[in-house]
C-alpha cells in the first residue's frame, strides 16, 4: 500500500479538466475527494499514471435551490450536505445515507460527485438519491447532458461518463406533497460502517391513503445499485402496510443479485433485502404522512 | 516530476519540493520531521493519521500534500501552544484517555474540532465525531470521559492536585500508602497527547536505509529458484538478501520447537511466509525492488483446516511434525470415569473459536544498526526485549552482551509483538551487510501475514455435575490451528488445558490437546493466550448445564467457585482469590435477579467468568543468561535460575530525582507508571520525583517484559525491593540525624522520620509527615528530616546512591507431570462480567448496550489503569466475540488483511462498561497486587455469548457469533 508515481493535472476550468482526461485516456482518473481513488491506486485496483484534480473547480461546490429543487454540485462534501439547511429542511432522506457514512474524516474529504462516479457497489448516496428522481449533469466540451442517476452506472466501478465528461453535479427535483424517502442499511458495525445490504425507498401517497407512485432502489446486492421497477408497480393503488411492504420485499429479494465476501453470503444479504425494504418502505410511508400532518 | 508548494502547516509555511504522489501524511512525517502524526493503516480505515483542515478532519493518509497549498492544517504537534495543553489535551492525561497513545494524536484532533464546533457536545455527538478512530487499547471508555469532562480543564487549575490531596482509607485514618493506591496520571500521557512519544516508525537514523521483505504468494510450495539479479539493479537498492544469505539457524519461541527460518530455504508455508527481503534508499523503491525479485515455486497441495490436517493423506507441513501435529497434550488428573458415571447430568458440546489478531494500532517496526565494536543496536516494537536480545544472540551467533535493544514507545502489542520479528532479524542482517542503519516497518497487510494471532481452536467439551450442579468431571478435547510454524503454540495448547480449571473446583479432568499445523501464518499468545476460547465454551457449557437444571447461572458458578489458599487438581497454587466476591458484586451491581429471565425477546442478559495467571512461573527458555547460540538442551529444574525481573534504582546527586531503571515493557498497558508509583512507594518520595527508563538494554537491568501478564507483580517486587534498598542504605545517616534506631527510620513522602511510637509499638500518627505541608513545615520539624538532605549525606561519603532489587518465582511451583509447568504462576486473577444487549431479530444484528464488571485483581496499584486495562479488554473481547475473523480464500489467501475487512469495535459499537474491583489482597504480590491485563479478557466472551443466547433463545456456538449465524440459528430453530 503505497501510492505509485502519477503526474497530477490540476485544472482550473471545467475545459482543461475534460481536456486533460481526454488526453491521457484510458491512463487518468479524475480526482476530487480522493477517498476512494487514493486508497484503489495503492491497492493497484486503478493503474493509471494520470490524475486530473477538479479541486481548484470551484464552481463545482455548494448545495442550492434550483426552480426544479436541489443541486448539490460535485465537488460538495458528505458533510456539507448534511450540513445543508436545504437538505435538511427539504430533501432530509438524503441524510439517512450521509449521516452514517464511514467516519467524520472521510465525510468532510469525499464528495457527492465521487460517491456516485466511482461507481462501487456499496455507496450509500446512488440508492436514495435514485429513489428520489435525481439526474446528474455530465459536461463535456460537446455540451452538458441530463440523465436519470439510475443510467449513470453501469457496471462495478463503470459509469458511461466519456473520456471527456465531468460529472458536476446531481439534481433532485422537489418532493411532492404526501412523498416521503427512507434509506436503510445493514453493516456490521455503527462506525465506520460499509453498507452489506441497504435498500432505498420512496413513495408518493393519494390523498385517499393508496400509493400512488414508489421507487425501490439496492445497494451492495448487485454491481449496480438495482432500480426494482417491479416492486415498485406492485404498490401502486395499494394501501400502504406490512402487507403491501411484505409483497414488495419478496419482489426486492428476487432481483437482488448478491454476492458472497467477506462481509456475508449471498443468502445472508438477500434476507436482509427483504428486511430493509420493508423497513425503508414502513419510514418513508411516515414521512409521507408527516408532510401532511 | 516534483512539484513546489506552500504549505501552511501548524501556523508556519512551508515552501516544499514534493512529488505529485507524496501523501500530506508522508510529507507531515518524512518531510517535516512532525511524526506525532501515525500512520496506522495507510488506508483512511483507522485515523491515526487525522489532522485538522481548515479546522476539519481528515484523513492525511488520503491527500496528496500538492493539493493542500492555501489551506491550514494543524497536526497534533500545532495544539499546543508555548507549551500549554489545550484543554482536551489535559483531559485525556487525566481522564485515562490514553493507553498506548498511538491513536491518541487523531482522537485528541477529533476531539478538539467537536469542541471547537460544539462546546456542550451529547454523548451520541462525541461518539460520531469519533467514530473515524479506532483505539485498541482504552475500550473508548477513558476517551470518551475525557471528551465529556473536557469543560473540568479549562483555565490554569492543575486538576492533578486532586491526585496529592492526602489519602484517607474508609474510617477517616490516613491511608497505608501514599502513592501506591492511587490514580496517578499515566507517566507517559502528557508525551502521547501531544505527538512527542516517539515510536519505533517515528524515529531516523542517519545514513539510513529502508528495507522490505518479500513474502509468498503461495500457501505451499518449495522454492525451486530466486532470481534477485533485476532488483540489484534497480537504482537506490543496496542489498538483497535470500535464504542463501543468512544464517541458517532456525529460530522461534520455544526452544523445543525452534522451526522458523529467517528467509525461506527449501520451502515456503503460508502465503506471506518470507522469501527475500531488500535494502534499498526509501521504502519505494525496496518495495519496487521486491517486485523485480523472480521466484520460482513448485506449488504443493495445502491445507488451511486443523481437523483437514490431522486427517490420514493431509499434506504434511514439517518433516518434524507427524500429521501435522506440532503438539500433543494428554493431561488426566482423577479418575475421570468415575466421576461421569456418578455424575446426575452430563452434557457434551462442540465449540469453535476463531483467528483472532491482536491489530494493534502501530504496525511492527525495527531499526537495526551496528556499533563499530560490533554491538548490534536493535530498535524494536516489542514486548519482550530481552528474548529479542536472546533470539538475536542465537541466530546471529553473537554474545547477548553484543546486543543491545532499545524499545521505544510501543503501540499496542496484545500478544503479538511477543516473539522476535522477521522485521527484527531481516533489519540486523542487512544493516551487517551494508554498514548503514536499516529500517523496516510492516503494512497494515504485512502484519497480518505476520500473524501470530489467536489460535483458532476447535473444542469437544463434556461436562458432568451432581443434581445441585456440583462439578464432578470435565473432560475438554481440543485441536488448535496453529498455522505453519510453532511460535507460541506449545504453550498456547498447554495453557488451552491448564487455566481452566483455576476457576472452580473439578475433582476429575481430562484434557486432550493438539496443536496442528496449517498453511497459514503461524498463530501466537493473544492476550489470554489460548484460554479465551476455551474459557467461552467452558462458561457457555456451565451456563447450559444451569439452565438444563433450572439453576441460576450465577448460583452454578457460586456453587462451584475456587476458593482460596487451594491446590487445583492440575496442581496450580491459588493464594488470595476472591471469585465468589465478584460473583456476588456483579450479580448485585448488575441487576441480574430482576433481569434475568424476565427481558422480552431480542433483549438478553448474560454472565461470564474467567481469570488469569500473574506472570508465568518459569523463563521461556532454559537455564541460565548465556551465548544462546552455545546453549545445549538443558535439563529442566523446578524452580528459576535466575531472576525474572531486575531493576536499579539510581538517585540523583541532590537527592531530588531518583531514576527507575527496569527492562519492563511498556506497551501501553500502564507499567512505567505502576512501577513508577511502587518503586517511589518504597523510596518514601512521591512519584512526580521519579523518572523511569525501561526501553533500552544498555541502561536497565533485564525483566522478561510484558506477557503472561507478568509486570505488575514480577516487576513491581524488583523496583519495590531498589527502593527499599536505596533506603536501608540511607538509614544509617538517617538515624544519626534523627537520634534514632536505624531500624525505627520510616520514609514517606519525601521525609525520614522516626518510624515507631515506642510504648505502643504502633505507627504514630503524628509523625508521619502530611505530605502537602511537609516542606513548608520543614523549619519546624525536629523529629523528620528531608529525604533529599539525608541522599546527600550518603552520597557525600560514599559516591552514588544506587539500590538494586530482584524477583524470582517461587521455587517449586507446578506438579511433576508433563507441561506442568504452563500456567503456573505465583498468583492468580479472578473476575465476573455481565453483559446487557439487544439483538434485531430481523437482521441478526447485536448491539452490546452495557458491562458490568467485578474483578479480584488483588490490591490495585492504579486503580485507573485497572478500569483501562478492563474496559479495553471488555470492547476487544467482545469486538472479537462478535465481529472479528482473519477470513481465507480456498488458496490460503488473507481476505481481509486490513481493517477495512477486519472489523474491530468503534466507539460507536463499544458498550458502556462500570468496572469493579472487590476487596483482595495477594500475599505473593507486591502491595497484594495481582494482575489485570489479561484475565479481564476472559469473562467477557463467555458473557456476550450468553447473553445473545438469552436475547434469541440460540445458543451460537462458533465465533464470531455474526448477524449472519444468529439468524441462520434463528430459522433452524423455527
Amino acid at each position: 500500500m503505497y501510492m505509485p508515481d502519477i503526474e497530477l493535472h490540476e485544472a482550473t476550468t471545467l475545459e482543461r479538466a475534460a481536456e486533460f482526461k481526454a488526453r491521457y485516456a484510458p491512463n487518468a482518473r479524475l480526482l476530487a475527494g480522493g477517498t476512494d481513488l487514493l486508497v484503489d491506486l495503492k491497492a493497484r485496483r486503478i493503474n493509471v499514471d494520470h490524475i486530473v484534480s477538479l479541486n481548484r473547480i470551484d464552481d463545482l461546490r455548494g448545495v442550492s435551490q434550483t426552480k426544479d429543487g436541489l443541486r448539490i454540485g460535485a465537488l460538495t462534501t458528505i458533510t456539507q450536505v448534511g450540513n445543508s439547511q436545504l437538505v435538511r429542511d427539504r430533501f432530509s432522506a438524503i441524510l439517512d445515507a450521509t449521516s452514517r457514512m464511514a467516519g467524520p474524516q472521510i465525510r468532510n474529504v469525499a464528495t457527492v460527485g465521487g460517491n456516485l462516479a466511482c461507481a462501487v457497489p456499496c455507496a450509500d448516496l446512488p440508492p436514495i438519491l435514485t429513489v428520489m428522481n435525481a439526474s446528474v449533469l455530465l459536461w463535456s466540451p460537446e455540451g452538458e447532458r441530463r440523465v436519470p442517476l439510475e443510467t449513470l452506472i453501469v457496471n462495478v466501478r463503470k459509469t458511461i461518463l466519456r473520456d471527456n465528461e465531468v460529472l458536476t453535479a446531481v439534481d433532485v427535483p422537489t418532493q411532492p406533497p404526501r412523498y416521503g424517502a427512507a434509506y436503510a442499511k445493514f453493516s456490521l458495525r455503527d462506525g465506520m460502517a460499509i453498507a452489506v445490504a441497504s435498500v432505498a425507498a420512496g413513495l408518493t401517497l393519494n390523498k385517499d391513503n393508496t400509493i400512488c407512485d414508489a421507487r425501490i432502489v439496492l445497494g451492495a446486492v448487485a454491481p449496480v445499485p438495482k432500480l426494482v421497477e417491479s416492486a415498485g408497480t406492485l404498490l401502486l393503488g395499494q394501501p400502504p402496510g406490512e402487507a403491501a411492504f411484505r409483497h414488495a420485499a419478496e419482489i426486492a429479494m428476487k432481483a437482488a443479485e448478491p454476492i458472497s465476501d467477506v462481509r456475508g453470503s449471498a443468502d445472508f444479504r438477500r434476507e436482509l433485502v427483504g428486511v430493509l425494504t420493508q423497513r425503508a418502505l414502513k419510514t418513508a410511508c411516515e414521512r409521507a404522512r408527516e408532510t401532511v400532518a | 516530476m516534483t512539484v513546489t508548494r506552500t504549505l501552511n502547516v501548524n501556523g508556519a509555511e512551508y515552501t516544499l519540493a514534493l512529488s505529485p504522489s507524496d501523501t500530506l501524511l508522508d510529507v507531515l512525517r518524512d518531510k517535516l520531521g512532525l511524526t506525532g502524526t501515525k500512520k496506522g493503516c495507510n488506508a483512511g480505515d483507522c485515523g491515526a493519521c487525522t489532522v485538522l483542515v481548515d479546522g476539519e478532519t481528515a484523513n492525511s493518509c488520503l491527500l496528496l500534500a500538492a493539493e493542500m497549498e492555501g489551506k491550514a492544517i494543524t497536526t497534533i504537534e500545532g495544539l499546543t501552544q508555548n507549551g500549554k495543553l489545550t484543554p482536551i489535551q489535559k483531559a485525556f492525561i487525566h481522564e485515562g484517555g490514553t493507553q498506548c497513545g498511538f491513536c491518541t494524536p487523531g482522537m485528541v484532533l477529533s476531539a478538539t474540532a467537536l469542541l471547537n464546533r460544539n462546546p456542550s457536545p451529547t454523548t451520541d455527538e462525541i461518539k460520531e465525531a469519533l467514530s473515524g478512530n479506532l483505539c485498541r487499547c482504552t475500550g473508548y471508555t477513558g476517551i470518551l470521559r475525557a471528551v465529556r469532562r473536557c469543560d473540568h480543564y479549562r483555565g490554569d487549575t492543575d486538576p492533578s492536585g486532586e491526585a496529592k490531596k492526602e489519602r484517607t482509607d474508609e474510617g477517616g485514618k490516613r491511608a497505608k500508602h501514599d502513592t501506591v493506591g492511587v490514580s496517578i496520571p499515566r507517566v507517559d500521557a502528557a508525551d502521547k497527547v501531544t505527538g512527542r512519544a516517539q515510536y519505533t516508525a517515528d524515529l531516523s537514523l542517519p545514513n539510513m536505509l529502508h528495507g522490505k521483505i518479500l513474502g509468498s504468494p503461495i500457501a505451499h510450495g518449495r522454492v525451486k529458484r530466486i532470481d534477485k539479479s533485476k532488483a540489484e539493479a534497480l537504482p537506490g537498492v543496496v542489498a538483497v538478501i535470500t535464504g542463501d544469505d543468512v544464517p541458517e539457524t532456525m529460530y522461534g519461541v520455544s526452544p523445543a520447537r525452534y522451526d522458523e527460518h529467517i528467509l525461506a530455504r527449501e520451502k515456503v508455508r503460508h502465503v506471506g511466509d518470507e522469501v527475500a527481503a531488500v535494502a534499498a534508499i526509501d521504502e519505494k523503491t525496496a518495495i519496487k525492488a521486491l517486485s523485480l525479485i523472480a521466484v520460482e515455486y513448485e506449488e504443493l497441495p495445502a491445507v488451511f483446516d486443523q481437523m483437514e490436517a490431522v486427517a490420514d493423506g493431509a499434506p504434511q507441513l514439517h518433516d518434524r511434525y507427524k500429521n501435522n501435529i506440532n503438539t500433543h497434550v494428554d493431561h488426566t488428573f482423577g479418575d475421570i470415569e468415575k466421576e461421569f458415571a456418578e455424575s446426575d447430568h452430563v452434557r457434551e458440546e462442540t465449540f469453535t473459536g476463531n483467528n483472532v489478531y491482536q491489530s494493534p494500532l502501530e504496525p511492527h517496526a525495527s531499526i537495526a544498526t551496528w556499533d563499530h565494536d560490533g554491538t548490534l543496536v536493535l530498535y524494536s516494537s516489542t514486548q519482550v526485549p530481552h528474548y529479542v536480545q536472546y533470539m538475536m544472540a542465537h541466530v546471529l551467533h553473537i554474545p547477548l552482551g553484543k546486543v543491545r535493544v532499545i524499545r521505544p514507545t510501543v503501540g499496542g502489542g496484545f500478544g503479538g509483538k511477543a516473539a522476535t520479528s522477521p522485521l527484527d532479524l531481516c533489519s540486523a542482517i542487512l544493516s551487517k551487510k551494508t554498514g548503514r542503519p536499516v529500517k523496516m516497518v510492516y503494512s497494515r497487510e504485512e502484519m497480518f501475514h505476520y500473524g501470530r494471532g489467536r489460535h483458532k481452536q476447535h473444542m469437544k467439551f463434556k461436562l458432568g455435575v451432581d443434581r445441585n450442579g456440583k462439578i464432578k468431571a470435565f473432560k475438554s478435547e481440543i485441536y488448535l490451528d496453529g498455522g505453519a510454524y510453532s511460535s507460541f503454540g506449545v504453550a498456547t495448547a498447554y495453557y488451552a488445558g491448564s487455566v481452566v480449571p483455576t476457576l472452580y473446583h473439578f475433582p476429575a479432568y481430562k484434557y486432550d490437546g493438539f496443536r496442528v499445523m496449517t498453511n497459514k501464518p503461524a498463530c501466537g499468545a493473544m492476550r489470554g493466550h489460548g484460554v479465551p476460547q476455551p474459557r467461552f465454551a467452558f462458561e457457555c457449557l456451565l451456563t447450559m448445564i444451569a439452565d438444563d437444571l433450572g439453576i441460576d447461572p450465577i448460583e452454578i458458578r457460586r456453587r462451584n467457585a475456587m476458593t482460596p489458599n487451594t491446590t487445583t487438581i492440575n496442581e496450580m497454587d491459588i493464594g488470595s482469590c476472591e471469585f465468589a466476591a465478584t460473583l456476588d458484586a456483579a450479580c448485585e451491581k448488575s441487576g441480574w435477579n430482576e433481569k434475568h429471565g424476565n427481558l422480552p425477546p431480542g433483549r438478553g442478559i448474560g454472565v461470564g467468568c474467567g481469570g488469569f495467571v500473574s506472570g508465568a512461573g518459569y523463563c521461556i527458555y532454559r537455564g541460565q543468561v548465556q551465548m544462546s547460540h552455545e546453549k545445549g538442551r538443558e535439563h529442566f529444574q523446578k524452580r528459576s535460575i535466575f531472576p525474572h525481573a531486575n531493576a536499579i534504582v539510581k538517585i540523583s546527586e541532590d537527592g531530588m530525582a531518583a531514576v527507575l531503571l527496569i527492562g519492563a515493557a511498556e506497551i501501553g498497558q500502564g507499567s512505567d507508571t505502576v512501577l513508577t508509583q511502587m518503586c517511589a512507594e518504597s523510596l518514601g518520595i512521591p512519584s512526580s520525583r521519579m523518572r523511569i527508563r525501561s526501553e533500552d538494554s544498555d541502561i536497565s537491568p533485564l525483566d522478561l517484559g510484558a506477557y503472561s501478564s507478568r509486570v505488575t507483580l514480577m516487576a513491581g517486587h524488583a523496583v519495590s525491593r531498589a527502593g527499599e534498598d536505596v533506603v536501608n542504605k540511607m538509614r544509617p545517616y538517617a538515624a544519626r540525624m534523627l537520634g534514632c534506631d536505624e531500624a525505627d527510620v520510616e520514609a514517606r513522602a519525601g521525609r525520614m522520620f522516626v518510624r515507631w511510637d515506642k510504648d505502643t509499638k504502633s505507627p504514630t500518627q503524628s509523625a508521619i509527615p502530611n505530605p502537602q505541608s511537609a516542606i513548608a513545615d520543614q523549619q519546624s520539624a525536629t523529629d523528620d528530616v528531608a529525604w533529599e538532605e539525608v541522599a546527600r549525606q550518603y552520597f557525600n561519603d560514599n559516591g552514588p546512591l544506587v539500590g538494586t532489587g530482584c524477583y524470582k518465582p517461587p521455587d517449586g511451583l507446578g506438579g511433576d507431570y508433563k507441561g506442568s509447568t504452563v500456567g503456573t504462576s505465583p498468583a492468580y486473577s479472578f473476575g465476573t462480567s455481565v453483559c446487557e444487549l439487544g439483538v434485531d431479530l430481523e437482521t441478526g444484528k447485536v448491539k452490546i448496550d452495557r458491562f458490568t464488571d467485578y474483578h479480584d485483581c488483588g490490591t490495585p496499584i492504579n486503580p485507573r489503569a485497572v478500569h483501562g486495562q478492563v474496559e479495553g479488554a471488555i470492547v476487544m473481547g467482545a469486538s472479537e466475540t462478535i465481529m472479528e475473523d482473519v477470513q481465507y480464500d480456498a488458496k490460503g489467501q488473507i481476505l481481509n488483511p486490513d481493517l477495512h475487512g477486519y472489523l474491530t469495535m468503534t466507539i460507536k459499537d463499544a458498550p458502556e462498561i462500570f468496572s469493579g474491583i472487590v476487596d483482595s489482597y495477594e500475599p505473593r504480590g507486591p502491595f497484594g497486587a495481582k494482575e489485570i491485563g489479561e484475565g479481564s479478557t476472559l469473562p467477557v466472551l463467555g458473557a456476550v455469548a450468553h447473553a445473545i443466547a438469552n436475547a434469541t433463545g440460540v445458543w451460537i456456538k462458533d465465533l464470531p457469533i455474526t448477524p449472519e449465524k444468529i439468524l441462520n440459528a434463528l430459522r433452524d430453530k423455527r
